[in-house]
């Protein structure tokens, strides 16, 4: 196994001409992407991987300089591309891997056919005119429930798995790692994510870009998807009825629906 | 024995409070303890309000991000804990488990709410002291790597002074050279006869700036590791009388007493003659200098156990104690302003440690206070394979007294010269003549305790010149050896019948000569 496949828990899937990568929003790690990869694995090469820091990463590669910007993570999405993609790349981001992704893009556009923006926000904090959807003060007040919940789960008190009778197709190795991450970590990545503003680097991505907006999403608000509508130069802006910041998990079919709208207009 | 009560009962008085809501969290059905907790009557709730909307904007984010994917793929989550906004906007700490179940019109999500205000108290004193102990953690980081930022700072200061004092000395010393040149044609052209009190002054302020230039480059090449020993063997007997030599003039003019006491020779270590010397002549210039006008200053030279030791010793202003750790360090001596009055850079230590240290060497100070004098002790490592010489027996040869002075009279300048470098190896203050007139001259100034008089003087022979250094007032004390070249009998006779104490025949046998020695 490769350091960095090591490093990233990255999976491969699938077989195609192109390739798909997908990178998982913050809290959570790549299983999120179940529901949607399948749909993809018959046409396309799938990546899929842990932010480093979260889900099956190596955890001893967190470095808190590396990892204090976003940048950090896009260097590392280059490294999986170099290391593991075959043909055009098409990246699939949620939440903050959008942003992960959009910088991938700027540093090396040559790199990528389209990006998928799952949720998108380029800064979470709402400054002057713009809406970014919560105050500097929401945001310290989501690290403090960050810190009463983790108090419990860093210790033997953590919520003992329940049994998914209905759902037969999770097992439960993942179901006890699922967004299951090091307190630590999760905090200064929290900090990383909702205190970051990346709009300054929105014109410069110029890889056509899909944005996937919820039509009632609290983190990523309508505006946020409409600003990044605005400002990215090459983008296409969809909304999906859905209530909440994960359309590819409640609403896959959709979801899937779009992208592939979007790929039959990107790879034509 | 109770009956159970119903499914609708149980629900509804449940302890806890139990929530039916759609996957959206639209509340579909609030048991009354759920209601009362909250504030709102049933029908206020159910098809009203969301879950999410009872959550304040903190906890809402994190159940978006967190609980809803954990739900989504797990069906399930546990004791997450958040605050709940009731009617009256207050926050109630409650503890939530959701579990997912697909029913016939789609999924709904069970809630369970307990109240945790006291846990939630508790696990904020928790909290709190994890803070405190974390803000302590990073204060004495932060303070840590300010004192490593100040060090590194400070090296780089060290290093740039470093760097300046060898740019400035090499800078300093190229317009000295012209200097020198230009004052050795004026001092030609207009040195003789006039009065040239202007050029010796300004020769000497040329040789003094020469030397303290010369001075900081040396030191600069040492704090740079850049200076490079000449090393052969060096016997230090012969090196340390010398410099007491060079120094005659100086502790003359300061009317010192240099007391001199050297072991035999050979000692003998692994050095840079030219450093060595440097270093003894800096040790007693400094005595000289921080000595009182009439001081006395005793210079040994000891070897024992494959060490030499060389110390200067005087009596003059001292060190305090404070002052003995940092005395070699450079421009200690611009620390006191007061004894700046003394002039110099305050390098002239640093130098000697220096060198000292390249050799090897140690340095020390000593002093039992301000006024009680300093004594300076310098220790070299033996040359390898070299001992000590064994200690003199002293009823047969016996050491040589400190400062014995001794004049010798020889008009073959050479062999006189010689015949006075040995004899100063022995450490005695000698004094050279080579005319019977310029021997009698020097008699009365210098008062030796021994003269070694030739015969064959040009201007008086040596009988002579022995029945007139006994005719004079000091001359009874005097020890009188003849050396010559004759060595028949009638020769002693005719010496001892002048005066002479005893009769050496060239070449002279030293062993036989010390035996004559007064002791």
């Amino acid at each position: 196994m490769s350091n960095v496949q090591r490093r990233n828990n990255v999976r491969l899937a699938g077989n195609g001409p192109a390739t798909m990568v997908f990178a998982h929003g913050f809290g959570c790690d790549q299983t999120m992407w179940r529901f949607l990869t399948p749909a993809y694995e018959d046409r396309f090469r799938t990546i899929a991987f842990d932010l480093v820091g979260s889900g099956g990463s190596d955890l001893s590669a967190y470095d808190r300089d590396k990892y204090g910007t976003l940048h950090g993570y896009a260097d590392d999405l280059l490294e999986i591309v170099d290391a593991f993609a075959t043909g055009p790349v098409i990246f699939v981001g949620h939440s903050v891997s959008t942003m992960i992704g959009m910088l991938a893009t700027i540093k090396a556009p040559e790199k990528f056919l389209a990006q998928v923006m799952v949720g998108p926000s380029p800064c979470y904090i709402n400054d002057g005119d713009y809406v970014g959807g919560f105050s500097r003060e929401d945001i310290d007040e989501l690290l403090e429930t960050m810190d009463a919940n983790y108090l419990g789960w860093s210790s033997s008190l953590a919520p003992a798995i329940m049994g998914v009778p209905d759902r037969p197709e999770l097992r439960a190795e993942l179901t006890e790692s699922f967004c299951r991450n090091d307190p630590e970590i999760a905090k200064h990545f929290a900090r990383v994510t909702f205190l970051s503003d990346y709009r300054a680097d929105v014109p410069r991505s110029t890889v056509p870009a899909l944005i996937l907006q919820c039509s009632d999403d609290l983190v990523a608000p309508r505006q946020v998807g409409d600003f990044l509508h605005r400002h990215l130069p090459n983008s296409v802006l969809h909304v999906i009825e859905n209530v909440g910041h994960c359309p590819h998990m409640s609403a896959p079919t959709e979801s899937s629906r779009a992208i592939d709208n979007f790929l039959a207009h990107a790879l034509r | 024995m109770p009956t159970a009560p119903s499914g609708d009962i149980l629900f509804d008085q449940a302890a806890c409070a139990l929530l039916l809501t759609a996957a959206d969290g639209v509340i579909l059905k609030a048991n009354s303890m759920a209601c009362t907790w909250l504030g709102y009557a049933e029908e206020e709730l159910v098809g009203k309000l969301r879950m999410q909307d009872l959550l304040p904007v903190g906890a809402r984010l994190f159940y978006h991000t967190h609980c809803q994917p954990i739900l989504q793929v797990q069906g399930s989550v546990a004791e997450i804990q958040v605050d709940l906004r009731n009617k009256r906007q207050e926050r109630i700490p409650v503890l939530i488990n959701i579990s997912r179940r697909q029913e016939a019109d789609g999924m709904l999500d069970h809630w369970a709410l307990f109240k945790a205000s006291d846990r939630r108290a508790y696990e904020r004193e928790l909290l709190a002291a994890r803070k405190t102990a974390e803000a302590a953690l990073d204060a004495r980081r932060s303070a840590e790597e300010a004192l490593k930022k100040l060090n590194a700072q400070l090296s780089a200061a060290d290093r740039r002074k470093d760097e300046f004092l060898a740019t400035l000395s090499h800078e300093l010393r190229n317009p000295l050279a012209p200097m020198r040149s230009a004052l050795d044609i004026l001092k030609l052209k207009f040195g003789q006869g006039t009065d040239n009190r202007l050029l010796q002054a300004f020769d000497r302020q040329l040789r003094h700036m020469t030397r303290l230039v010369d001075d900081l480059m040396e030191v600069s090449r040492i704090t740079q590791g850049r200076m490079q020993l000449q090393r052969a063997p060096v016997e230090l007997s012969a090196l340390v009388q010398g410099a007491a030599h060079d120094l005659a003039a100086t502790m003359e003019a300061a009317r010192h007493t240099l007391r001199v006491s050297i072991a035999e020779p050979p000692v003998i270590v692994d050095g840079d003659a030219t450093r060595l010397a440097q270093v003894v002549i800096n040790l007693l210039t400094n005595a000289a200098k921080y000595t009182p006008d009439g001081g006395t200053i005793e210079l040994c030279l000891s070897c024992d156990d494959g060490t030499a030791e060389i110390s200067v010793r005087d009596n003059g202003i001292g060190l305090p104690a404070s002052a003995l750790a940092t005395v070699f360090d450079m421009f200690s001596q611009l620390e006191p302003a007061l004894e700046r009055s003394k002039g110099g850079l305050g390098i002239g230590l640093a130098l000697v440690r220096g060198i000292v240290q390249l050799h090897g060497g140690s340095v020390h100070a000593d002093s039992p206070g301000p006024g009680l004098g300093s004594t300076f002790t310098m220790r070299l490592p033996l040359a390898a394979g070299s001992v000590c010489a064994p200690a003199p027996v002293p009823a047969s040869s016996g050491a040589a007294p400190s400062q014995l002075r001794v004049l010798v009279v020889d008009d073959n300048e050479d062999a006189g010269e010689t015949l006075a470098m040995t004899l100063e190896l022995y450490g005695f203050d000698v004094k050279t003549a080579s005319t019977a007139a310029r021997a009698l001259d020097m008699l009365p100034g210098f008062a030796p305790a021994v003269a070694l008089l030739d015969i064959g003087l040009p201007d008086m022979n040596g009988y002579e010149l022995a029945r007139r250094v006994r005719a004079l007032p000091l001359g009874a004390g005097i020890t009188l050896i003849a050396t010559t070249g004759w060595g028949q009998q009638k020769d002693r006779e005719r010496a001892f019948a002048a005066g002479f104490d005893h009769h050496l025949t060239k070449p002279i046998d030293f062993d036989l000569l010390r035996s004559y020695l007064p002791r």
